[in-house]
């Protein structure tokens, strides 16, 4: 099972460890058209309802839209908000959110001290699987993992599977930083304890990738997908294209200039490489059209 | 030691130039960067690299070399095969990597110091 | 040396096969000494061990060719030798021909805990001295 790493984390981690601590609150007896600038203002899309330090209730950008649709009269909050809040408690384990989430369909929580019953944060599943990349050490800015994956990766963490996505962007002609990309890549993969096997075939692969990027091209952009049971490499670019793919398949074949043999590539290994770490490859390229290469590794079995 | 003995000792599949085996294969070099096989081979000496590219044949020339083992399974392409031939330049295929090659020559009291 | 025997398992699904593999594992500081060289890097991991040697000027025949657990032995120096290793789970780097890297290459390599060695022994003497006392060549290894 590729991704231990990941459901280890839920069992240790604490609710206390990911949920968001800065907590916007509401009074029972606010209006509930002050909600608008709150919900606006704060881009959320619920509050905890809070008498003193009591926790109440919780009020959703849900219930607003109904009391908007209902078209009443203003109303207090703790006529409209939800009565009955299921909390979740600081030093519950992640798991517990995670399933509780899951049966309830709610998209938040609020959580509360166990021995005092005070209010001290909220909890979304975007929190947990914010908290879980954090802790996994991955750089949401350096890697760009995409938020709108958030949800999937939710979503599979329960059933048992997971789902990211990586984009790197590779700049042309630079050597000296040639392989920055897939040695960022490869260090994610093997914090997610994916097979050190199959860490090395994308590495490799990439890695090639990446070298005919800076190679041939004035540049591209290298894309990964992790799914269950396998991992998909997506490079593109829109440099000159290979005139003819069966060729540059052959070992040896290459149109690298000497500078390029000289520092130790361009040996026409490159594509050969990246098919011999590939399950699956699919190179699709035109002269002047640039080239798009589709690499596919299963996960899921040893070679 | 000749080179046709250490082409029947390592099991080498010669490729071009099989009349001239002749020679005495005075030590080894590996190396897979045409600058510095012609800086530093010397004649007599056996080249191992992994290049099959047209100008080894050049390089093995100038240098008097006794003949190129290319390695890893790779085969000489059309042109160098070609030039070879007509510059008397042996070359010789083997599926071992590099390292195996010039251990197992070495073992056969081979030297690697040009 | 010592003649090591390990005795790998390789998980297979719900399968476990157990094989033997008789291989002469070589530390760094053997390869130090056999070699002559000089630590560039890593002085503090020459107890590690290598399983095999793998030759070659040309990083993509290593990346194509080279096993996890290889010493590579190279005549080349620029930064791309040591994202190779780190790409092909190399142990080591020694660099042949006596043409030491740059210190960017150097601090790369401290940086990654990758220790490099440098000989001033060309290519072919550096194999064949390893290959005789005994560290095989990556066709040899069964792993």
């Amino acid at each position: 099972m590729p991704f231990t790493r990941v459901q280890e984390l839920v069992y240790e981690m604490k609710v206390s460890q990911v949920m968001s601590r800065s907590v916007i609150t509401v009074r029972p007896q606010m209006p509930m058209s002050e909600l608008r600038e709150i919900f606006r203002d704060k881009r959320i899309s619920g509050t905890p309802v809070v008498d003193g330090d009591r926790l109440v209730g919780i009020i959703s950008l849900e219930d607003f839209i109904k009391w908007l649709y209902d078209r009443e009269g203003d109303s207090l909050i703790e006529n409209k908000m939800t009565r009955n809040v299921e909390t979740l408690y600081d030093d519950e384990p992640l798991v517990h959110a995670v399933s509780k989430f899951e049966t309830s369909g709610f998209g938040r929580f609020a959580v509360v001290e166990r021995r005092s019953g005070k209010l001290v944060g909220v909890i979304t599943k975007g929190d947990i699987v914010e908290g879980l990349l954090k802790k996994l050490e991955i750089d949401y800015h350096e890697e760009e993992i995409h938020r709108y994956r958030a949800s999937h990766i939710f979503e599979d963490i329960v059933a048992d599977r997971t789902t990211l996505a990586f984009e790197y962007d590779v700049v042309g002609r630079d050597f000296e930083r040639a392989g920055e990309s897939s040695s960022r890549l490869k260090r994610t993969l093997k914090r997610l304890g994916l097979d050190p096997g199959v860490v090395r075939r994308v590495a490799i692969a990439t890695y090639e990738a990446e070298m005919n990027l800076i190679v041939f091209t004035e540049g591209g952009r290298i894309s990964v997908r992790l799914e269950p049971g396998r991992i998909t490499v997506h490079v593109t670019d829109s440099g000159p294209g290979i005139p003819d793919v069966e060729k540059a398949l052959q070992p040896g074949y290459s149109t690298a200039p000497q500078w390029v043999r000289e520092l130790g590539f361009g040996a026409g290994m490159g594509l050969v490489n990246m098919q011999k770490c590939a399950d699956e490859m699919e190179i699709i390229s035109a002269p002047g059209k640039g080239t798009q290469i589709k690499i596919a590794i299963l996960t899921g079995r040893k070679r | 030691m000749r080179l046709a003995e250490i082409v029947e000792k390592l099991g080498l599949a010669v490729r071009t130039a099989s009349g001239h085996l002749d020679t005495e294969v005075t030590a080894g070099y590996a190396s897979d960067l045409m600058s510095d096989v012609i800086a530093h081979a010397k004649k007599g000496n056996l080249w191992v690299t992994l290049q099959i590219h047209q100008n080894i044949v050049a390089v093995a020339s100038m240098n008097e070399l006794a003949g190129i083992v290319l390695v890893n399974g790779r085969e000489p392409e059309a042109e160098t095969i070609e030039k070879a031939e007509s510059e008397g330049i042996p070359i010789m295929v083997t599926p071992l990597p590099t390292f195996e090659v010039a251990g197992k020559l070495y073992e056969l009291g081979i030297g690697g110091i040009p | 040396m010592e003649r090591i025997v390990t005795t790998e398992r390789v998980v297979t699904g719900e399968t476990s096969v157990g094989s033997e593999v008789g291989a002469e594992k070589m530390t760094l500081e053997e390869v130090r000494d056999i070699l002559g060289a000089e630590v560039l890097a890593g002085a503090h991991l020459l107890s590690l061990e290598v399983s095999m040697g793998c030759g070659a000027d040309l990083m993509s025949d290593v990346l194509a060719y080279g096993k996890p657990g290889s010493l590579l032995l190279t005549g080349l120096t620029n930064q791309q030798v040591v994202r190779t290793a780190e790409m092909a789970d190399i142990v080591a780097i020694c660099f042949v021909r006596g043409k030491r890297p740059d210190e960017e290459t150097v601090e790369m390599a401290k940086r990654q805990e990758l220790p490099l060695l440098w000989t001033r022994l060309p290519m072919f003497e550096s194999c064949g001295r390893l290959y005789r006392r005994g560290l095989i060549g990556v066709s040899e290894s069964t792993d």
